[in-house]
C-alpha cells in the first residue's frame, strides 16, 4: 500500500518548511548585525524549493508495481542576498568607515514576517494531510479488526 | 456478489489512496517555482481502474499560474484532502460490513 510513501511527502514538506522558517528567523535576529565570520554585515538567506522524489521504507519494491512515484519536496539551495548593505550615518559606532557610515544588512522585517507567517501556515497544511493519511491507514487497519 | 462489491470498494481505496499522495505532493510543492498541480481524473480512474490498470496522472485545468509558475491552490487541496479521507472513511466502513457479513457466515456455519 502506497499511504506510507504519502506520510514521506508530507514529512519533506515539513521538512522544507521548518528549514525555511529557521532561515527566516535567523533573518529577523541578525536584523541588526554588523558583524559576520565573513566580514561585513549579515546578509539576508533564502531557500530555493525544488520537487523531488521521496525515498520511502519499501520504496524501492513497490517501484516496479506502482508507476508514478510520489513527488515530495526538498531545498535546491540556499541563496544569500546580494543586495548592498544599508549604509546608515553613526559616526560612534565601532564598526563606522571612515565617513562615519556603518553597513547595516538589507533585511526587511515585514518581509520576513509574511514569509514565515507563509511558512508556517504551509508547515500547518502539511500536518493536515498527514494526519488525514494516518487517519486512512488507521481505517485499514481496524479492517483486520472489527 | 461478495467478490464483486468487495474487489470494488477495494479499488476504490487503492484509487482514493493515490489521489490522496497527489494531493500531499501538491502540499508539500506548494511553494515550489514551477511545479504544476497534478491530480486524477477520478470518475474516469475508477471505472477504467475496474478492468484493472494504473491511474494516468493528469493537470487539472482552470487553476491560475502564479508568478514563479506554481499553479497549487491550498483551497482546493484541503478540499480534495478531507474529501477523500471521509470518502475513504465510507469505503472501509462498508468493507467492514462486508468482513462482518463473511464472518458471520463462517461463525453461524460452525456453530450449528
Amino acid at each position: 500500500m502506497s499511504l506510507f510513501g504519502t506520510l514521506s511527502v508530507s514529512a519533506s514538506g515539513m521538512a522544507a518548511q521548518r528549514a525555511r522558517a529557521e532561515l527566516l528567523v535567523q533573518n529577523l535576529a541578525n536584523a541588526d548585525t554588523t558583524r559576520t565570520p565573513e566580514g561585513g554585515p549579515y546578509r539576508r538567506k533564502d531557500v530555493v524549493f525544488q520537487s523531488q522524489e521521496v525515498a520511502s521504507p519499501f520504496g524501492s519494491l513497490f517501484d516496479a508495481q506502482i508507476n508514478q512515484r510520489a513527488v515530495g519536496v526538498g531545498i535546491a539551495d540556499v541563496v544569500t542576498d546580494n543586495r548592498e548593505p544599508d549604509r546608515r550615518y553613526l559616526p560612534g559606532h565601532p564598526d563606522a568607515d571612515k565617513d562615519g557610515y556603518v553597513a547595516f544588512p538589507r533585511v526587511n522585517p515585514a518581509e520576513d514576517m509574511v514569509d514565515l507567517m507563509g511558512a508556517s501556515r504551509n508547515y500547518q497544511a502539511n500536518v493536515s494531510a498527514m494526519s488525514a493519511i494516518k487517519d486512512m491507514i488507521q481505517r485499514s487497519l481496524d479492517l483486520l479488526r472489527s | 456478489m461478495f467478490d464483486r462489491i468487495a474487489g470494488s470498494l477495494e479499488r476504490y481505496m487503492t484509487l482514493l489512496g493515490e489521489r490522496q499522495k497527489l494531493v500531499a505532493s501538491n502540499i508539500a510543492n506548494a511553494d515550489t517555482p514551477g511545479y504544476r498541480t497534478r491530480d486524477i481524473d477520478f470518475q474516469g480512474e475508477f471505472r477504467s481502474l475496474l478492468e484493472g490498470g494504473s491511474p494516468a496522472v493528469i493537470e487539472p485545468g482552470g487553476l491560475p499560474i502564479k508568478n514563479d509558475g506554481n499553479n497549487v491552490n491550498l483551497d482546493r487541496e484541503s478540499r480534495l484532502l478531507a474529501e477523500n479521507a471521509l470518502r475513504y472513511n465510507l469505503a472501509s466502513t462498508l468493507a467492514r460490513g462486508e468482513i462482518r457479513m463473511l464472518r458471520a457466515a463462517i461463525q453461524e456455519g460452525k456453530t450449528s
